[in-house]
């Protein structure tokens, strides 16, 4: 399932850098794409802004299938200020922004499973796809506002796996 | 200076702040496949103090930590980073006494426009897998 897990992630990242390319984060000393797999990189005492930030939560496997079939749920966490040109009055705009780039990042729902240990990545078998985002209701804390995104994650587990 | 005499006389000790390298492979670092080359950043004098429990069950204890602002722009010029809040942000864990500990929040005292002091609010790191 972490074949799934990373490459869900790259697919998102990739479609980021064409839909969006000015949204970039600096992290660990480099200018990314504005997306990250929150259970990869160091703890964050406060999540960035103006970033989307993938963490992965439940998971099910189903087996009364030929090939068993695992479910994941990814929550994408999103906030921003706004800009500073605009004294942050921008911010409801900037997140509406992100909401469109989110939904469109994740169309369309598949992209092919690789394998990421193996340099190149090796295509596997079978796909990668999900269903539509569950958009949460937008949370306001003073200047900040933020939302998460549900995305119900579906991969084939192949052998080896 | 002061400060630095201030924090000598209570005991100051060493920290060491563990920040990570720049990451070469970015497909393979941003999936937690290759682990990025870390250095340890030494800033002294340092001093740390327990903060008032409010004891949660499985809450870890929280600290706080006194670093000389000259210390650390000592590094922060070592390293040609553009500001020592650039420091704090790549730094990923502060070692003191050899307990790691995680960056919560960070903020300085001024007097006449300088900085003379970072006061980090530290949180006890779990223990990690060998």
């Amino acid at each position: 399932m972490q074949n799934a897990k990373d490459s869900f992630y790259m697919t998102l990242r990739t479609r980021l850098t064409s839909i969006n390319p000015e949204r970039t984060v600096l992290l660990r000393g480099s200018v990314r794409p504005g997306i990250l797999v929150e259970e990869a990189e160091a703890p964050f005492n406060q999540l960035p802004n103006d970033v989307f930030v993938l963490r992965w939560l439940g998971v099910g496997v189903d087996m009364d299938l030929a090939t068993a079939m695992v479910v994941e749920q990814c929550e994408i966490l999103y906030q921003t200020c706004g800009t500073q040109s605009f004294g942050g009055l921008d911010r409801g705009r900037a997140l509406s922004q992100m909401d469109k780039e989110l939904t469109t990042m994740l169309q369309p729902f598949h992209t092919p499973k690789l394998n990421y240990t193996a340099m190149p990545p090796a295509a596997m078998l079978t796909q990668v796809f999900w269903d539509e985002p569950g958009l949460g209701p937008i949370v306001v804390q003073r200047d900040r506002l933020s939302r998460s995104a549900s995305v119900t994650v579906y991969s084939y587990q192949e052998q080896g796996e | 200076m002061l400060a630095d005499a201030l924090l000598r006389s209570m005991t100051g000790t060493t920290a060491l702040l563990r920040v990570t390298g720049v990451s070469t492979d970015s497909n393979m670092s941003e999936l937690g496949l290759v682990s990025t080359t870390f250095a340890d950043v030494v800033v002294s004098p340092v001093v740390m103090r327990k903060l008032r429990p409010t004891w949660q069950e499985g809450g870890e204890s929280k600290w706080e930590l006194f670093v000389s602002a000259t210390g650390v722009q000592q590094q922060v010029s070592a390293l040609d980073l553009a500001s020592a809040q650039s420091l704090f942000a790549m730094t990923l864990t502060v070692t003191v006494g050899g307990q790691d500990y995680l960056i919560e929040s960070v903020a300085s005292n001024e007097a006449f426009g300088q900085v003379y002091l970072y006061r980090l609010l530290l949180r006890e790191a779990r223990q990690q897998a060998v």
